[in-house]
Protein backbone atom coordinates (compact mmCIF):
# COMPACT_ATOMS: atom_id res chain seq x y z
CA UNK A 1 0.00 0.00 0.00
CA UNK A 2 1.49 2.95 -1.18
CA UNK A 3 0.55 6.13 0.35
CA UNK A 4 -0.43 9.52 -1.81
CA UNK A 5 -0.35 13.14 -1.03
CA UNK A 6 -3.89 14.07 0.08
CA UNK A 7 -4.38 11.22 2.31
CA UNK A 8 -3.16 11.31 5.57
CA UNK A 9 -0.11 8.82 5.72
CA UNK A 10 0.94 10.88 2.44
CA UNK A 11 1.59 14.04 4.37
CA UNK A 12 4.30 12.22 5.79
CA UNK A 13 5.27 10.73 2.14
CA UNK A 14 5.83 14.37 0.94
CA UNK A 15 8.51 14.86 3.49
CA UNK A 16 11.01 12.53 1.21
CA UNK A 17 14.00 11.71 3.32
CA UNK A 18 12.68 13.27 6.10
CA UNK A 19 9.75 10.87 6.66
CA UNK A 20 11.62 8.76 9.02
CA UNK A 21 12.69 11.53 12.16
CA UNK A 22 8.90 13.11 11.24
CA UNK A 23 7.71 9.87 12.25
CA UNK A 24 9.72 10.02 15.10
CA UNK A 25 8.92 13.28 15.98
CA UNK A 26 5.47 13.12 15.81
CA UNK A 27 5.22 9.55 17.50
CA UNK A 28 7.17 11.44 20.61
CA UNK A 29 4.82 14.48 20.47
CA UNK A 30 1.58 12.09 20.78
CA UNK A 31 1.79 11.77 24.41
CA UNK A 32 2.00 15.74 25.15
CA UNK A 33 4.10 19.11 23.70
CA UNK A 34 8.10 18.96 24.39
CA UNK A 35 10.65 21.14 23.10
CA UNK A 36 13.80 20.21 20.91
CA UNK A 37 15.88 18.75 23.45
CA UNK A 38 13.05 17.46 25.50
CA UNK A 39 12.25 16.02 21.89
CA UNK A 40 15.98 14.61 21.88
CA UNK A 41 15.74 12.45 24.41
CA UNK A 42 12.85 10.97 24.31
CA UNK A 43 13.04 9.97 20.97
CA UNK A 44 16.54 8.14 22.38
CA UNK A 45 14.44 6.38 24.90
CA UNK A 46 11.63 5.02 22.81
CA UNK A 47 13.68 4.22 19.48
CA UNK A 48 17.40 4.61 20.52
CA UNK A 49 18.48 7.27 18.02
CA UNK A 50 19.84 10.16 18.28
CA UNK A 51 18.69 13.21 16.20
CA UNK A 52 20.91 15.26 15.88
CA UNK A 53 20.10 19.24 16.37
CA UNK A 54 20.19 19.96 12.14
CA UNK A 55 17.91 16.96 11.08
CA UNK A 56 15.90 17.79 14.11
CA UNK A 57 14.79 21.29 13.13
CA UNK A 58 14.84 20.52 9.71
CA UNK A 59 12.05 18.20 10.25
CA UNK A 60 10.03 20.38 12.60
CA UNK A 61 10.35 23.35 10.41
CA UNK A 62 8.58 21.07 7.15
CA UNK A 63 6.22 19.28 9.99
CA UNK A 64 4.98 22.80 10.84
CA UNK A 65 5.39 24.23 7.09
CA UNK A 66 2.51 21.17 6.86
CA UNK A 67 0.60 21.98 9.54
CA UNK A 68 0.86 18.38 11.39
CA UNK A 69 2.33 20.46 13.89
CA UNK A 70 2.19 23.86 15.76
CA UNK A 71 4.39 25.84 18.13
CA UNK A 72 3.01 26.50 21.93
CA UNK A 73 3.70 29.87 23.41
CA UNK A 74 6.70 30.04 25.87
CA UNK A 75 8.21 32.14 28.47
CA UNK A 76 11.69 31.00 27.90
CA UNK A 77 13.72 30.81 24.81
CA UNK A 78 12.62 26.88 24.38
CA UNK A 79 9.75 26.95 22.45
CA UNK A 80 7.44 23.44 22.81
CA UNK A 81 5.58 21.85 20.06
CA UNK A 82 2.40 19.86 19.70
CA UNK A 83 0.76 17.71 17.63
CA UNK A 84 -2.04 19.18 15.67
CA UNK A 85 -5.16 16.85 14.74
CA UNK A 86 -4.07 16.75 10.87
CA UNK A 87 -0.65 15.36 12.24
CA UNK A 88 -2.49 12.88 14.49
CA UNK A 89 -4.32 12.02 11.66
CA UNK A 90 -1.17 11.47 9.73
CA UNK A 91 0.87 9.95 11.75
CA UNK A 92 -2.04 7.03 12.37
CA UNK A 93 -2.09 6.12 9.00
CA UNK A 94 1.48 6.18 9.04
CA UNK A 95 1.99 3.54 11.61
CA UNK A 96 -1.04 1.32 10.36
CA UNK A 97 0.83 1.07 7.46
CA UNK A 98 3.98 0.45 8.88
CA UNK A 99 2.44 -2.10 10.57
CA UNK A 100 0.83 -4.05 7.92
CA UNK A 101 4.32 -4.02 6.17
CA UNK A 102 5.67 -5.39 9.68
CA UNK A 103 3.03 -7.98 10.07
CA UNK A 104 3.52 -8.81 6.78
CA UNK A 105 7.22 -9.29 7.40
CA UNK A 106 7.21 -10.94 10.72
CA UNK A 107 4.49 -13.70 9.21
CA UNK A 108 6.41 -14.58 5.87
CA UNK A 109 9.68 -14.87 8.42
CA UNK A 110 8.04 -17.28 10.95
CA UNK A 111 7.09 -19.46 7.83
CA UNK A 112 10.41 -19.51 5.93
CA UNK A 113 12.74 -19.07 8.52
CA UNK A 114 10.49 -19.95 11.60
CA UNK A 115 11.21 -17.03 13.29
CA UNK A 116 9.27 -14.11 14.85
CA UNK B 1 35.16 29.65 23.65
CA UNK B 2 31.85 29.05 25.46
CA UNK B 3 28.85 27.37 23.96
CA UNK B 4 27.05 30.09 23.73
CA UNK B 5 29.31 31.10 20.98
CA UNK B 6 29.70 27.64 19.73
CA UNK B 7 25.84 27.72 18.82
CA UNK B 8 25.96 31.56 17.42
CA UNK B 9 28.70 30.34 15.03
CA UNK B 10 26.34 27.66 13.97
CA UNK B 11 23.37 29.29 13.57
CA UNK B 12 25.21 31.66 10.93
CA UNK B 13 24.83 28.71 8.70
CA UNK B 14 21.04 29.17 8.54
CA UNK B 15 19.71 32.29 6.47
CA UNK B 16 18.29 35.39 8.22
CA UNK B 17 14.80 34.12 7.89
CA UNK B 18 15.17 31.01 9.54
CA UNK B 19 17.48 32.12 12.18
CA UNK B 20 14.81 34.98 12.97
CA UNK B 21 12.19 32.46 12.96
CA UNK B 22 14.00 29.57 14.93
CA UNK B 23 17.34 30.95 16.14
CA UNK B 24 16.55 31.57 19.71
CA UNK B 25 15.00 28.03 20.49
CA UNK B 26 17.52 26.24 18.37
CA UNK B 27 20.44 27.81 19.90
CA UNK B 28 19.14 26.56 23.17
CA UNK B 29 19.05 23.05 21.57
CA UNK B 30 22.69 23.44 20.76
CA UNK B 31 23.91 24.46 23.87
CA UNK B 32 22.15 21.23 25.68
CA UNK B 33 23.49 19.32 22.66
CA UNK B 34 27.18 20.93 23.46
CA UNK B 35 27.22 20.52 27.18
CA UNK B 36 26.18 16.34 26.58
CA UNK B 37 28.57 16.16 23.46
CA UNK B 38 31.40 18.87 24.13
CA UNK B 39 33.27 17.68 20.78
CA UNK B 40 31.11 16.07 17.66
CA UNK B 41 32.06 16.73 14.11
CA UNK B 42 28.89 14.95 13.11
CA UNK B 43 27.34 17.83 15.13
CA UNK B 44 28.76 20.43 12.95
CA UNK B 45 28.32 18.98 9.89
CA UNK B 46 24.44 18.16 10.78
CA UNK B 47 24.33 21.82 11.35
CA UNK B 48 25.88 23.00 8.31
CA UNK B 49 23.90 20.23 5.81
CA UNK B 50 20.52 21.26 7.31
CA UNK B 51 21.66 24.96 7.51
CA UNK B 52 22.55 24.59 3.32
CA UNK B 53 19.51 23.64 2.88
CA UNK B 54 17.44 25.66 4.61
CA UNK B 55 19.57 28.59 2.42
CA UNK B 56 18.27 26.42 -0.82
CA UNK B 57 15.03 26.40 0.44
CA UNK B 58 14.90 30.16 0.69
CA UNK B 59 15.61 30.29 -2.57
CA UNK B 60 13.23 28.08 -4.15
CA UNK B 61 15.64 25.24 -5.09
CA UNK B 62 14.60 23.18 -2.73
CA UNK B 63 11.96 21.99 -0.27
CA UNK B 64 8.27 22.24 0.74
CA UNK B 65 9.06 24.90 3.53
CA UNK B 66 7.02 27.76 1.05
CA UNK B 67 3.47 28.30 0.33
CA UNK B 68 3.33 28.17 -2.92
CA UNK B 69 3.52 32.12 -3.88
CA UNK B 70 6.69 32.46 -1.60
CA UNK B 71 7.68 29.13 -3.25
CA UNK B 72 7.22 30.67 -6.83
CA UNK B 73 8.33 34.05 -6.23
CA UNK B 74 11.99 32.80 -4.29
CA UNK B 75 12.49 30.47 -7.27
CA UNK B 76 11.77 32.66 -9.82
CA UNK B 77 13.95 35.83 -8.37
CA UNK B 78 16.49 32.42 -8.33
CA UNK B 79 16.10 32.09 -12.14
CA UNK B 80 16.33 35.61 -12.54
CA UNK B 81 20.34 35.67 -10.71
CA UNK B 82 20.70 32.31 -12.85
CA UNK B 83 20.26 34.18 -15.93
CA UNK B 84 22.25 37.16 -14.46
CA UNK B 85 25.32 34.97 -14.20
CA UNK B 86 24.16 33.46 -17.58
CA UNK B 87 24.04 36.35 -19.58
CA UNK B 88 27.18 38.27 -18.13
CA UNK B 89 29.55 34.99 -19.18
CA UNK B 90 27.35 35.02 -22.64
CA UNK B 91 27.47 38.58 -23.32
CA UNK B 92 30.95 38.05 -23.23
CA UNK B 93 31.76 35.07 -25.41
CA UNK B 94 28.55 36.61 -27.68
CA UNK B 95 30.25 40.35 -28.16
CA UNK B 96 33.70 39.34 -28.73
CA UNK B 97 32.47 37.25 -32.07
CA UNK B 98 30.49 39.66 -33.34
CA UNK B 99 32.75 42.34 -32.40
CA UNK B 100 34.84 39.92 -35.00
CA UNK B 101 32.58 40.05 -37.61
CA UNK B 102 32.89 43.48 -38.35
CA UNK B 103 36.61 42.92 -38.92
CA UNK B 104 36.07 40.14 -40.70
CA UNK B 105 33.53 37.25 -41.78
CA UNK B 106 34.05 34.17 -39.73
CA UNK B 107 36.41 31.46 -40.67
CA UNK B 108 34.53 28.71 -41.15
CA UNK B 109 30.10 27.68 -41.11
CA UNK B 110 30.52 26.40 -37.70
CA UNK B 111 31.28 29.96 -36.23
CA UNK B 112 28.89 31.87 -38.29
CA UNK B 113 26.34 29.48 -37.62
CA UNK B 114 26.86 29.43 -33.78
CA UNK B 115 27.02 33.65 -33.95
CA UNK B 116 23.97 33.84 -35.77
CA UNK B 117 22.05 31.70 -33.21
CA UNK B 118 23.02 33.02 -30.00
CA UNK B 119 22.65 36.91 -31.87
CA UNK B 120 19.01 35.64 -32.12
CA UNK B 121 19.10 34.44 -28.80
CA UNK B 122 20.15 37.07 -27.59
CA UNK B 123 16.98 39.46 -29.37
CA UNK B 124 14.99 36.98 -28.12
CA UNK B 125 16.11 37.43 -24.58
CA UNK B 126 15.90 41.22 -24.94
CA UNK B 127 12.46 40.81 -26.07
CA UNK B 128 11.51 38.51 -23.41
CA UNK B 129 12.72 40.95 -20.59
CA UNK B 130 10.55 43.54 -21.81
CA UNK B 131 8.06 41.66 -21.56
CA UNK B 132 8.43 40.78 -18.39
CA UNK B 133 9.54 44.09 -17.37
CA UNK B 134 6.17 45.64 -18.70
CA UNK B 135 3.88 43.82 -15.89
CA UNK B 136 6.13 44.27 -13.37
CA UNK B 137 6.75 47.87 -13.64
CA UNK B 138 2.92 48.23 -13.58
CA UNK B 139 3.01 46.48 -10.19
CA UNK B 140 6.02 49.13 -9.04
CA UNK B 141 4.78 51.70 -10.28
CA UNK B 142 1.17 51.20 -8.06
CA UNK B 143 3.04 50.15 -5.41
CA UNK B 144 4.88 53.65 -5.01
CA UNK B 145 1.77 55.57 -5.23
CA UNK B 146 -0.06 53.59 -3.54
CA UNK B 147 1.76 53.63 -0.43
CA UNK B 148 5.30 55.15 0.79
CA UNK B 149 8.13 53.13 -1.05
CA UNK B 150 9.60 51.85 2.25
CA UNK B 151 10.90 48.38 1.85
CA UNK B 152 11.58 49.14 -1.37
CA UNK B 153 13.59 52.27 -1.18
CA UNK B 154 16.75 50.42 -0.60
CA UNK B 155 16.65 47.77 -3.12
CA UNK B 156 15.59 49.90 -5.90
CA UNK B 157 18.16 52.98 -5.22
CA UNK B 158 20.91 49.74 -5.29
CA UNK B 159 19.31 48.80 -8.72
CA UNK B 160 18.97 52.33 -9.90
CA UNK B 161 22.88 53.29 -8.64
CA UNK B 162 24.10 49.71 -10.19
CA UNK B 163 22.74 50.44 -13.50
CA UNK B 164 24.00 53.90 -14.11
CA UNK B 165 27.70 52.82 -12.75
CA UNK B 166 27.27 50.10 -15.46
CA UNK B 167 26.09 52.22 -18.48
CA UNK B 168 28.16 54.86 -17.57
CA UNK B 169 31.40 53.51 -17.37
CA UNK B 170 30.62 50.60 -20.20
CA UNK B 171 30.17 53.52 -22.08
CA UNK B 172 33.46 55.73 -21.34
CA UNK B 173 35.05 52.37 -21.56
CA UNK B 174 33.32 51.46 -24.90
CA UNK B 175 34.42 54.43 -26.37
CA UNK B 176 38.03 54.34 -25.91
CA UNK B 177 38.83 51.74 -27.39
CA UNK B 178 38.76 51.09 -31.29
CA UNK B 179 38.81 47.86 -31.37
CA UNK B 180 35.50 46.76 -29.78
CA UNK B 181 33.41 48.11 -32.73
CA UNK B 182 33.37 51.71 -31.56
CA UNK B 183 34.60 52.43 -34.79
CA UNK B 184 32.42 53.58 -37.48
CA UNK B 185 31.97 50.47 -39.76
CA UNK B 186 28.19 49.49 -38.76
CA UNK B 187 28.11 47.89 -42.38
CA UNK B 188 30.54 45.12 -42.02
CA UNK B 189 28.87 43.62 -38.62
CA UNK B 190 26.29 41.86 -37.77
CA UNK B 191 24.66 43.85 -35.22
CA UNK B 192 25.22 47.59 -34.72
CA UNK B 193 29.06 48.10 -34.09
CA UNK B 194 27.71 50.41 -30.32
CA UNK B 195 26.02 46.57 -29.38
CA UNK B 196 28.72 44.92 -29.31
CA UNK B 197 30.95 47.29 -27.85
CA UNK B 198 28.52 47.80 -24.94
CA UNK B 199 28.30 44.03 -24.25
CA UNK B 200 31.96 43.83 -24.47
CA UNK B 201 32.88 46.53 -21.91
CA UNK B 202 29.71 45.69 -19.56
CA UNK B 203 31.90 42.20 -19.31
CA UNK B 204 35.48 43.21 -19.36
CA UNK B 205 35.87 42.04 -16.08
CA UNK B 206 35.13 38.26 -17.61
CA UNK B 207 38.80 38.04 -18.46
CA UNK B 208 42.07 35.26 -18.58
CA UNK B 209 43.98 38.62 -17.94
CA UNK B 210 43.28 37.93 -14.19
CA UNK B 211 45.44 35.00 -14.56
CA UNK B 212 47.90 37.12 -15.94
CA UNK B 213 48.86 39.92 -13.89
CA UNK B 214 52.19 41.12 -15.54
CA UNK B 215 49.73 41.73 -18.89
CA UNK B 216 47.10 43.29 -16.89
CA UNK B 217 49.38 45.98 -14.79
CA UNK B 218 50.17 46.96 -18.63
CA UNK B 219 46.47 48.24 -18.79
CA UNK B 220 45.29 51.68 -18.50
CA UNK B 221 44.49 52.16 -14.80
CA UNK B 222 41.10 53.81 -15.61
CA UNK B 223 40.68 50.18 -17.59
CA UNK B 224 41.89 48.34 -14.57
CA UNK B 225 39.70 49.32 -12.23
CA UNK B 226 36.68 49.37 -14.44
CA UNK B 227 37.58 46.05 -14.34
CA UNK B 228 37.25 45.40 -10.65
CA UNK B 229 34.33 47.88 -10.34
CA UNK B 230 32.23 46.16 -12.84
CA UNK B 231 31.11 43.24 -11.40
CA UNK B 232 29.96 44.93 -8.50
CA UNK B 233 27.76 46.85 -10.39
CA UNK B 234 26.46 44.14 -12.32
CA UNK B 235 25.70 41.79 -9.21
CA UNK B 236 24.44 45.45 -7.25
CA UNK B 237 21.94 45.54 -10.35
CA UNK B 238 20.84 41.59 -9.88
CA UNK B 239 20.58 42.04 -6.67
CA UNK B 240 18.49 44.76 -6.87
CA UNK B 241 16.22 44.13 -9.15
CA UNK B 242 15.75 40.56 -7.25
CA UNK B 243 15.17 42.19 -3.98
CA UNK B 244 12.78 44.82 -5.82
CA UNK B 245 10.41 42.28 -7.23
CA UNK B 246 10.33 40.38 -4.18
CA UNK B 247 9.54 42.45 -1.95
CA UNK B 248 6.90 43.96 -4.12
CA UNK B 249 4.59 41.17 -3.70
CA UNK B 250 3.81 39.99 -7.50
CA UNK B 251 0.27 39.15 -7.36
CA UNK B 252 -0.61 35.59 -8.70
CA UNK B 253 -1.41 36.13 -12.11
CA UNK B 254 1.80 38.14 -12.88
CA UNK B 255 3.56 35.38 -11.16
CA UNK B 256 2.24 32.41 -13.31
CA UNK B 257 2.92 34.60 -16.54
CA UNK B 258 6.86 35.26 -14.86
CA UNK B 259 7.03 31.82 -14.84
CA UNK B 260 6.04 31.11 -18.61
CA UNK B 261 8.09 33.81 -19.95
CA UNK B 262 10.95 32.20 -17.47
CA UNK B 263 10.42 29.00 -19.14
CA UNK B 264 10.78 30.55 -22.58
CA UNK B 265 14.19 31.96 -21.25
CA UNK B 266 15.58 28.51 -19.77
CA UNK B 267 14.56 27.32 -23.60
CA UNK B 268 17.00 29.92 -25.13
CA UNK B 269 19.53 29.74 -22.59
CA UNK B 270 19.94 25.78 -23.83
CA UNK B 271 19.88 27.43 -27.78
CA UNK B 272 22.33 29.81 -27.06
CA UNK B 273 24.59 27.56 -24.87
CA UNK B 274 24.58 25.07 -27.60
CA UNK B 275 25.57 27.58 -30.16
CA UNK B 276 28.34 28.74 -27.65
CA UNK B 277 29.62 25.28 -27.64
CA UNK B 278 29.55 24.90 -31.31
CA UNK B 279 31.71 27.73 -31.77
CA UNK B 280 34.13 26.77 -29.18
CA UNK B 281 34.23 22.92 -30.43
CA UNK B 282 34.13 23.43 -34.20
CA UNK B 283 34.65 26.71 -34.82
CA UNK B 284 37.59 28.13 -36.56
CA UNK B 285 39.92 31.23 -35.30
CA UNK B 286 39.09 33.36 -38.42
CA UNK B 287 40.82 36.57 -39.89
CA UNK B 288 43.29 38.06 -37.76
CA UNK B 289 42.58 35.54 -35.32
CA UNK B 290 39.21 37.00 -33.74
CA UNK B 291 36.68 34.20 -33.45
CA UNK B 292 39.96 31.95 -31.51
CA UNK B 293 38.54 30.27 -28.68
CA UNK B 294 40.41 29.98 -25.45
CA UNK B 295 40.23 29.20 -21.87
CA UNK B 296 38.22 31.70 -20.61
CA UNK B 297 35.52 31.30 -23.12
CA UNK B 298 35.70 27.14 -21.94
CA UNK B 299 35.51 28.55 -18.43
CA UNK B 300 32.12 30.71 -19.63
CA UNK B 301 30.91 27.59 -21.24
CA UNK B 302 31.35 25.88 -17.72
CA UNK B 303 29.55 28.54 -15.66
CA UNK B 304 26.85 28.91 -18.23
CA UNK B 305 25.77 24.99 -18.04
CA UNK B 306 25.88 25.77 -14.04
CA UNK B 307 23.88 28.98 -14.03
CA UNK B 308 21.35 26.81 -16.72
CA UNK B 309 21.38 23.77 -14.09
CA UNK B 310 20.38 25.91 -11.29
CA UNK B 311 18.08 27.70 -14.00
CA UNK B 312 16.51 24.65 -14.79
CA UNK B 313 16.12 23.31 -11.16
CA UNK B 314 14.38 26.87 -9.75
CA UNK B 315 11.80 26.26 -12.77
CA UNK B 316 11.05 23.12 -11.49
CA UNK B 317 9.92 24.40 -8.36
CA UNK B 318 7.67 26.98 -9.74
CA UNK B 319 5.98 24.21 -11.83
CA UNK B 320 6.20 21.71 -8.80
CA UNK B 321 4.74 24.75 -6.10
CA UNK B 322 0.66 23.29 -6.85
CA UNK B 323 -0.35 20.38 -5.10
CA UNK B 324 2.40 18.69 -2.79
CA UNK B 325 3.05 15.69 -4.63
CA UNK B 326 4.77 12.79 -3.07
CA UNK B 327 8.68 11.93 -3.79
CA UNK B 328 9.01 8.62 -1.47
CA UNK B 329 5.71 6.91 -2.36
CA UNK B 330 6.72 4.37 -0.01
CA UNK B 331 5.05 3.19 3.29
CA UNK B 332 8.68 2.69 5.08
CA UNK B 333 10.35 5.78 5.93
CA UNK B 334 14.31 6.14 5.37
CA UNK B 335 16.38 4.77 8.83
CA UNK B 336 16.38 8.28 10.74
CA UNK B 337 19.88 10.46 10.83
CA UNK B 338 21.83 9.75 14.11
Amino acid sequence: MADRAGTPAGALGTLGRYAGPATLILSSLADGAKHGYALTKDIMSFAGVRLAPGTLYEALTRLEAQGLIEPLPSEDRRRPYQLTAAGAAALQAHLRAQRQVADVGLRRLAERWGTA
Amino acid sequence: MTAQTRAARLLRWYPRGWRDRYGAEFTELLIADLADRPRCWRRTADVAAAGLLARLSRAGLSGQLLSPVEQVTASLATLGCALAVFLTFGTMVWSQLVIGWQWGPPGNRATAVAVLVMSAAMAVFLALALLAAVPAGWCLARAVTRQPAGRLARPGALAALSAAVLVTGARHVQNGWPGTGGHAWPHQGLIPGGVAAFGWATTLSVSSYWAHPAALLAFPAAEIAWMTVSPAALAGLATGLNMTLRRLGLPAGVLRYQARLGTAAAAVMVVFLAAAACWVFAGAAGPRNLCRAGAIDVLALIMMMLALAAGWQALRRVWAAGPPRDPLAGPCPPAPRS
